[in-house]
């Protein structure tokens, strides 16, 4: 396995800035903004074009992780940061207005990347808002996505080894998407 | 709630003065500058303050860009630690665009001229009006 570009997408707040900060090996790259947006997410910067860490996976397999930011305003970044993933972590925050719906509208914009590699759904701060919990999650993917494998977690994005778990199960998805092509190919 | 509205500060986009001091500035901003095709002020998470020329649809997509190349400009210059960025340049075949921060503030403005300008000029123009701009803002809190 040679290079892999994983995109780190979902809604303002979820915890993509986070999450990469946790599982990077070198010093992330930020683009933050002071956020003025508070009704959206109470916080005090946002990521207003991308954020960049590396992870080291097996023995010397480099993992470029990039996160988007999540609100739709930004999406010309969504599409150039698109071009070049084999692999999403969408993560949506449980206490997010209508996470279901965020779900939604991110694996309509994303789902693509299923086909490029595969996907994993990680649903953050479930400890701030239990639920919905994780099957109203895994209903609605078979119904937007039906027949394909999307692994879903609770996760905490602060916690690395939470969002090592799900990054592996990424991978794995990766590497057997890359498997099955190279065998049509050698088949064909 | 009966918290104190006024300690909170009211964000730049949708604050009417401070929409009104962005206004001002862009009309004094296009007097001077006939090569001006085209300026918008931001704040810098990407919403329109103010802007002159262009339809809303396309000032709220610049709006965005250029707080994603301001931040990028922002972190390229964090990483080679040079210091704070000043001012981002897209030269292109028919003009050019220059954006600069609004000293002291959390706000943008980016500017389109065409290639009559000289660069020179266009970044003289641009800082003036970035720094009025934050004059008028100051003396409001103030
Ligand atoms: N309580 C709690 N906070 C979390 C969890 N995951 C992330 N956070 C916090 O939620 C915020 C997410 O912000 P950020 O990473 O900027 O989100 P982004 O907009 O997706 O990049 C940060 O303050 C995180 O510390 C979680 O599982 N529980
Ligand atoms: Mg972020």
């Amino acid at each position: 396995m040679a290079e892999h570009v994983i995109l780190f997408a979902g809604p303002m707040g979820a915890g993509k800035t986070t999450a990469i900060e946790s599982l990077s090996e070198i010093e992330t790259i930020r683009t933050e903004a002071t956020n003025t947006d508070r009704e959206t997410a109470d916080k005090d910067t946002t990521t207003v074009a991308l954020d960049y860490g590396e992870i080291t996976v097996g023995d010397d397999d480099k993992v470029r992780l990039y996160g988007v930011p999540g609100q739709r305003r930004f999406n010309f970044m969504w599409t150039i940061l698109k071009e070049r993933a084999v692999g999403l972590v969408l993560l949506v925050n449980n206490d997010a207005a209508d996470p279901i719906r965020e779900l939604d509208e991110f694996l309509e914009e994303f789902g693509e990347l299923h086909e490029k590699g595969g996907i994993v759904v990680c649903v953050t701060r479930s400890d701030v808002a239990p639920t919905p919990y994780l099957d109203k999650y895994a209903e609605r993917i078979r119904e937007v996505m039906p027949g394909r494998m999307i692994p879903v977690f609770t996760a905490d994005a602060r916690n690395g080894d939470q969002m090592r778990t799900a990054l592996m199960s990424l991978i794995a998805n990766i590497e057997i998407t890359a498997m099955i092509a190279d065998n049509q190919e050698r088949a064909a | 709630m009966t918290e104190q509205v006024s300690a909170q500060q009211v964000s730049a986009h949708k604050d009417p003065v401070v929409i009104a001091f962005a206004n001002e500035v862009l009309d004094g901003f296009s007097d001077v500058c006939k090569s001006l095709r085209y300026a918008t002020f931001l704040t810098d998470d990407g919403f329109e303050v103010a802007s002159i020329a262009g339809d809303e649809k396309q000032n709220r997509r610049v709006a965005s860009m250029a707080s994603s190349m301001q931040a990028l400009g922002d972190a390229v210059a964090r990483d080679l630690r040079i210091g704070g960025a000043e001012y981002i340049i897209i030269a292109a075949e028919t003009g050019y665009v220059i954006q600069m921060r609004v000293p002291e503030h959390a706000m943008v403005l980016a500017a389109h001229f065409d290639a009559a300008e000289t660069v020179g000029k266009a970044l003289s123009v641009a800082r003036l009006a970035a720094s009025n701009m934050r004059t008028m803002v100051q003396e409001k809190a103030a």
